[in-house]
């Protein structure tokens, strides 16, 4: 028989800015960011940038994550704003995991700032799991200089609804005989898995809170949203069974990267060079993971922010920067209707394995000859640097000739699985 | 004591167990002068792992202008680099 399991979420409070926050007051700075209005994200004089985190004053001028530096910037004026550094969040989020694995063997890292402890048997223990999870809160208070949220309860799902409940520094218990008093009262859209696609769906049907959508009929929910309407529900009602995995890595279905440009493109070469740009490190990402590609998708946004994609499905397998260049570009030419654009992206997907590939006739020019003229780029990049080999084309035209990704690879991005 | 977070240049020895001594430390004073401040005394040493960035604490204690002084070295072992943290 399975016992009752004891599952700990721990989440850390405005991650990226409390570890900058952290960090810089130990290098002697004398004004704590939590205490001021201030957001982590981007460059505040290009463009580029969005809020990546806030502090809760910055919260009281209504700033969201996800808005652009410039509009946070309207909203507060005397707003402070900090480049992001990704090196030190993930030495951060490493130092955390470290803490962690001293409670328990079985840890997983659900996302930067996020992980799920699984405390399942350790209740013999003289300590509460409620005096052991604020054990280890203040332990990383101490020792890392930022605060958590935990949230306890039997299942992955209640523990991270629980460790949303009220911040900072705080442990939130949420076990299904809570269930009623605790989840149910909170609006729909806090629940795992409703983001604001589903939200206005739910609305219409009149369903406002968790509660309303547990005790909704199933078989209308399983009619208007198919296979996610049950498991919204089960998730309303608190279901959810998945075990915590140490390696929570899902397998890789697709290789992407897009860029926001600082100016509006207007002309087909421009676009083409910003493709070529991003699909240089797409190939060179698919290549570094092994695998071949047969689906080649190209995302355009315009600078009204409507976006449009186009893919194809190729009657062969590359790994080749310029086969999926010239694809991207013919994709791009297809699907681009002249409007100034903002947002270029390149995806690659269906992938297979590069360990045997069935050869095309189809295949645009000599499959062998362009194998071994990426192999030579990769190399040379990994040991020069990866500006040391450009496409002549960038020369003067003052576009970077490599685009795309923040060097996060090494971490894991949130999913939608637990 | 009051935060500083001075860099300093450093001379110090190491330990077979590579636990490194802080000896004598150069600063650059506010008049562009330098100062050179020999570490009389190590009262206590600890670790630290504040943002996930290791470090070793040294409070230690010297003479500097003729008064006994207590401070605070930082050693930063991701960067290898000496602060004179607190004075």
């Amino acid at each position: 028989m399975e016992s009752e399991r004891i599952i700990f979420h721990i989440d850390a409070n405005s991650a990226f800015l409390s570890w900058e926050a952290a960090y810089r007051l130990n290098q002697g700075e004398k004004i704590d960011l939590r205490t001021i209005p201030s957001v982590v994200g981007g460059d505040p004089k290009t463009r580029h940038g969005i809020v990546l985190a806030k502090s809760i004053p910055a919260k009281a001028y209504k700033i969201k994550t996800g808005e652009s530096l410039f509009a946070a910037a309207q909203k507060c004026p005397n707003l402070t704003i900090v480049p992001p550094s990704y090196d030190l969040y993930l030495k951060c989020s490493n130092a955390m995991v470290d803490i962690l694995k001293r409670y328990s063997p079985s840890v997983q890292r659900f996302s930067i700032d996020e992980c799920f402890l699984d405390y399942t048997g350790k209740t013999l223990c003289k300590k509460s799991p409620f005096n052991k999870a604020c054990e280890i809160k203040d332990a990383i208070k101490k020792e890392l200089g930022f605060t958590v949220n935990i949230g306890i309860s039997n299942n992955k799902l209640l523990a991270k609804v629980a460790s949303d409940f009220k911040k900072p520094d705080m442990v939130h218990t949420l076990f299904p005989e809570e269930l009623k008093k605790k989840m149910w009262p909170l609006p729909v859209e806090d629940l795992f898995m409703v983001g604001r696609a589903t939200k206005p769906k739910l609305n219409r049907m009149g369903i406002f809170t968790i509660g309303d959508l547990a005790n909704f009929d199933l078989d209308i929910l399983k009619f208007k949203f198919k296979k996610p309407g049950l498991l919204i529900w089960e998730y309303a009602n608190g279901m959810e069974n998945s075990k915590v995995s140490p390696d929570s890595s899902v397998g890789m279905k697709g290789i992407g990267n897009s860029t926001t440009i600082s100016f509006d493109v207007e002309d087909r070469k421009t676009a083409h060079l910003i493709l070529f740009s991003l699909v240089e490190t797409v190939g060179m990402r698919l290549r570094a993971s092994n695998n071949l590609c047969s689906l080649v998708s190209v995302s355009i946004k315009s600078n009204k922010f409507s976006s449009s994609s186009k893919q194809r499905k190729l009657y062969f397998s590359t790994d080749s920067t310029n086969a999926i260049g010239e694809i991207s570009c013919q994709l791009f030419d297809e699907l681009w209707n002249g409007d100034p654009i903002r947002h270029i992206g390149v995806s690659v997907s269906s992938l297979s394995s590069n360990q045997r590939n069935q050869l095309s006739f189809f295949y645009p020019g000599d499959i062998e000859k362009d194998e071994r003229l990426n192999r030579a780029v990769d190399d040379i990049r990994e040991k020069y640097g990866k500006n040391s080999l450009v496409r002549s084309s960038f020369l003067h035209s003052g576009l970077k000739p490599l685009n795309g990704g923040s060097g996060s690879d090494s971490y894991p991005v949130m999913s939608s699985f637990l | 004591m009051k935060i500083v977070a001075k860099s300093i240049e450093m001379i110090a020895w190491f330990t077979r167990d590579g636990i490194p001594n802080p000896i004598r430390f150069r600063i650059i004073e506010e008049d562009k002068t330098l100062k050179v401040i020999n570490v009389d005394k190590i009262i206590f040493r600890e670790k630290e792992k504040i943002a996930g960035c290791p470090a070793i604490l040294f409070n230690c204690q010297s003479n500097i202008n003729k008064t006994e002084k207590l401070y605070q070295l930082k050693y930063e072992i991701d960067t290898c680099k000496w602060i004179l943290f607190k004075i």
